[in-house]
């Protein structure tokens, strides 16, 4: 699915003392069925750029659009609506619920979507089973190691079946071992048809075969290499 | 579509549970004050709705139209020869003289009332019978003879004798022997009550033969009451005329007023636990926050977040409800509603052991549930909104 901004500009806090600019003017095409890494220091605007890639807030200016569907003036419902639609979450710290369990952190997204107990389970199940960690899911998520975590969060993030897989710094609390695990799973995602745009800076993911390209931000501005 | 809303509410309502489960501790804890707070608001509405009926079933025997003698606005006896001015008046069916008046017992320091009647001139006089529990009603020609409430063997310390004495004014003693025993359905009224005849009231009393202090009016057509109340008073003004209706409606009011007394602290113990609630429910945690933040980057709209707290409140309110109106029932029921007895019962050194078993009206729940879970939902509504529009990326910062 082909994710497109144009000229966006994302501006917090505006017309308030601590008015920040966070993205300034950034256009950018994604490719469906692609995988772009997006590499920055902290406070670059990266993590911003992906919550307007995901749905999760408009750009102040400029345009964002995901498979050619607008999103820039899209009021918070609808943009709701197309993050559950096509969008899937993996983020840094995991953002699992400590006390749900494996399965039912999976399946949390399928909630509001009336999908019923027992499909709700097939599916978490199935995506747990793919992952190896079917064993765990009875498990509270604050049983399971950091690298079983992630595997949780990335069933969670496949459970709707999105076409585009956003990774906010998947592997930095990850060892090098389930770095490349995670990495390898991506590149089996990437193969399957997803669109995948990673956040990192870590040579793991920047130099990992699968990622065809690596977009540079600095103080909210793109530098392609 | 309406299949899938439905599931998409009973999927909230799942995780809504699952939710007071990790919490259960805070959600124990809440639910648990509140129920103590609709407990005590429903044992008030109980013990009203129980006080109202057995009054009502114990007056329900009792005259239509009683008449007392005012004398500088305090009450006199009347003369007998009132009784022909009333038998005069049309539509009255019968005109029972009768003495009635209390007597202070001061060896235990009880305060009995004292009734002086023929049964035998009443116009339910042959099923006076059927309100006592043993014996038997007295005839007027018998001497010394009494039926006594409830209360009244084990307050003089009688044991298994069936006399007693009480001391006239004068300092002597009136003998009596007990003939029966009210019955326990009729112990609002009679539970420390002593229905002798005329002349032992007289006797006992220092009454004047010529006199007595009330008169019990019967009428031939109930639905002229208040009619015939209006003659009397017209035909002998310097008469009170209090009619069975009045009677009752001063009980409502009496148990009205203290129920309402009572219920206005509760109200402030419910105010108290509502703000209590609204100060729980808008401090959100860190971890509430980033668990609302969490579920909004994964699909959730902020209709749904409301919805999982909306139904955790109901939950929890419906729950304090059920327990807060059970533990009610249970105290007035099995244990007298022993907390508010003397508030709600009387002044009497003998308070009534009536059984109280209130039946209660879908009304009474609707009122407890307006006064209690209605107000809980709203004082957690806005703070509910506020948590559920916590925007979703503050689960990514």
């Amino acid at each position: 699915m082909l994710i497109e901004l144009q000229q966006v500009t994302k501006i917090y806090n505006q017309g308030r003392a601590n008015e920040v600019k966070a993205l300034d003017e950034v256009s950018l095409a994604i490719a469906p069925g692609s995988m772009v890494c997006l590499r920055g220091a902290s406070g670059s605007g990266k993590s911003t750029l992906l919550a307007i890639i995901g749905c999760i807030f408009p750009p102040t200016s400029g345009k964002a659009a995901i498979g050619g569907k607008p999103l820039s003036r899209l009021p918070d419902r609808f943009l709701t609506i197309h993050r559950r639609q096509f969008i899937g979450f993996i983020f840094q710290q995991f953002n699992v619920l400590p006390e749900l369990s494996v399965l039912d952190n999976v399946t949390l997204p399928l909630l509001p979507l009336g999908v019923p107990p027992r499909e709700r389970r097939e599916r978490g199940l199935r995506l747990l089973e793919q992952l190896a960690i079917s064993h765990r899911k009875s498990f509270a998520a604050n049983q399971i190691s950091g690298g079983e975590l992630q595997r949780v969060a990335i069933a969670r993030a496949l459970v709707n079946d999105p076409p585009i897989i956003l990774a906010d710094e998947p592997t930095a609390h990850l060892d090098t071992r389930l770095s490349k695990e995670f990495m390898k799973i991506m590149a089996g995602l990437k193969a399957a048809g997803k669109t995948i745009v990673i956040t990192s800076h870590d040579p793991l993911v920047t130099e990992h075969a699968a990622v065809e390209r690596i977009v540079d931000i600095r103080d909210g501005r793109i530098h392609v290499s | 579509m309406l299949r899938s809303s439905l599931e998409r509410q009973l999927n909230i309502l799942d995780y809504a549970l699952s939710s007071l489960w990790r919490r259960r501790l805070k959600s124990l804890s809440i639910m648990l004050v509140f129920a103590a707070v609709i407990f005590l608001l429903a044992s008030f509405q109980m013990v009203t709705t129980s006080l109202s009926q057995a009054a009502g079933r114990a007056l329900a025997r009792a005259p239509e139209i009683t008449v007392q003698r005012m004398v500088a606005g305090r009450q006199e006896t009347i003369p007998l020869a009132y009784l022909d001015k009333l038998s005069a008046i049309f539509g009255i069916r019968k005109v029972v003289p009768r003495i009635w008046g209390y007597h202070f017992d001061a060896s235990n320091g009880a305060n009995y009332t004292v009734m002086g009647l023929d049964p035998a001139v009443m116009p339910l006089g042959e099923s006076l019978n059927l309100t006592l529990a043993e014996g038997r009603f007295f005839t007027d020609s018998e001497k010394g003879k009494a039926v006594v409430g409830q209360a009244i063997p084990a307050s003089m310390g009688l044991a298994d004798r069936r006399t007693f004495s009480l001391f006239r004014p004068d300092l002597t003693l009136k003998p009596f022997t007990i003939t029966g025993v009210f019955a326990p359905g009729t112990e609002l009224l009679t539970h420390d009550l002593i229905v002798t005849t005329l002349a032992d009231a007289r006797d006992l009393f220092a009454i004047p033969p010529d006199r007595v202090t009330d008169f019990c009016v019967y009428v031939a057509n109930p639905a002229e009451i208040q009619t015939i109340a209006r003659k009397i008073a017209d035909r002998l003004p310097d008469t009170r005329v209090l009619t069975r209706p009045q009677i009752q409606k001063t009980y409502q009011v009496v148990f009205g007023w203290r129920s309402g007394f009572g219920s206005i602290c509760l109200l402030t113990a419910l105010a108290a636990f509502a703000i209590l609630a609204w100060d729980k429910a808008s401090g959100l945690s860190p971890e509430e926050r980033r668990e609302i933040g969490i579920l909004k980057v994964l699909g959730w709209e902020t209709a749904d977040v409301l919805a999982v707290r909306f139904w955790e409140g109901l939950l929890i309110s419906a729950l304090a409800f059920g327990v807060g109106c059970l533990l009610a029932w249970i105290h007035v029921v099995y244990f007298g509603a022993a907390l508010f007895r003397p508030v709600m019962v009387g002044w009497s050194v003998i308070y009534p052991p009536l059984a109280l078993v209130p039946n209660l009206a879908l009304a009474d729940f609707l009122l407890i549930f307006a006064f209690t879970v209605m107000p809980y939902l709203a004082v957690t509504v806005i703070p509910a909104w506020r948590a559920a529009t916590v925007p979703p990326d503050s689960a990514i910062r």
